[in-house]
């Protein structure tokens, strides 16, 4: 089943690239310059705050813990990916041929 | 775009997830056993390359940044009904598992970037192809405008949610012209991105383009 994956093997190899730059854009730079999305600017014109429920991930935000931020943002997207593509794999083999 | 807990009243929560079933019982209605194998394992290469896609941040001078959504890129090559699984798999993992976007506004988030930007990616595609004919401009044309009014219009979608959510009786005011604004400024980029993406993966002959193209559930869009 994992072998359907191999015909992916360029899309694949260009998602471990932008997995092992993310921290670039993702930690280093949204540090440097501020990371405000168009949504935060509206938030805050309406006086909006975030109330989180309840913490229920360790992966909060792309962190791991024990890792520094660069290198948990980079692991913490593998794990993203590899929940994505094993949920894919589940679905093709329960899928019948 | 993730809109996190906090941001929504008990109404609109309530509002964008039902709207959210059910475009996903329709959705699933389409492609219910339509699917192969080669088909399912194509999708989730493509959801996972969104997904990374989503953690590059590029932070903009003015204090505000912006990230690739993929939405209409899914759409594109998928059509409206797997498209949408498409953004709402990858969307359920970064809230799920990255806490990225509230658990109460999942559903919210969902139809903004599962349902809106893929469905208005689809259309303006298919219109440019259908106008201009299948060729290589009207693919880049089309892919274009999708990418750039899916976006714009999940922003305003996600805009009047939050807008109406507070007591505060002009929210919608303030908020969709932040949104809108924004995004039609920001979403030039994501077109810009969808473009490429689709033409590269059309010139190449990827083995993603080769799955979508015999996905019949287009056909009954």
């Amino acid at each position: 089943m994992a072998g359907l994956l191999g015909r992916y093997r360029g899309a694949l190899l260009a998602v471990a690239v932008l997995l092992i730059l993310s921290p670039v854009f993702g930690v280093v730079l949204a540090e440097k310059v501020g990371y405000h999305e168009p949504l935060d600017v509206a938030a805050e014109k309406l006086g909006l705050e975030e109330h989180p429920i309840v913490e229920w991930t360790p992966f909060s935000d792309y962190t791991v813990p024990g890792l520094p931020d660069t290198i948990g943002y980079i692991v913490a997207g593998a794990i993203g990916v590899a929940v994505i593509l094993g949920i894919g794999l589940v679905a093709a083999r329960l899928t019948k041929q | 775009m993730h809109i996190p807990d906090g941001f929504l009243d008990p109404f609109w929560i309530m509002v964008t997830y039902a709207a959210t079933i059910a475009y996903a019982v329709v959705a699933w209605s389409k492609i219910k056993g339509r699917l192969t194998q080669e088909q399912i394992i194509s999708v989730s290469v493509l959801a996972a390359s969104i997904f990374v896609a989503q953690m590059l941040n590029w932070p903009l001078p003015g204090g505000t940044s912006l990230h690739f959504v993929g939405g209409a890129l899914a759409g594109i090559l998928f059509g409206p009904w797997l498209g949408f699984y498409i953004m709402a798999l990858v969307l359920a993992v970064q809230t799920l598992v990255f806490h990225d976007g509230g658990i109460t506004a999942l559903g919210a988030n969902i139809f903004n970037m599962a349902v809106v930007d893929v469905v208005i990616g689809y259309y303006l595609y298919r219109a440019a192809t259908r106008a201009i004919s299948e060729t290589r401009k009207a693919r880049l044309t089309g892919a274009f405008l999708g990418g750039w009014l899916g976006i714009v219009l999940a922003g305003l979608a996600a805009g009047i949610e939050i807008g109406l959510s507070p007591s505060f009786p002009y929210g919608v005011e303030v908020s969709v012209p932040v949104m809108v604004t924004w995004h039609a400024v920001l979403g030039v980029i994501e077109g810009l991105i969808t473009a490429l993406v689709v033409d590269y993966l059309y010139q190449r002959h990827s083995p993603i383009v080769e799955a979508a193209a015999k996905v019949t559930v287009h056909a009954t869009a």
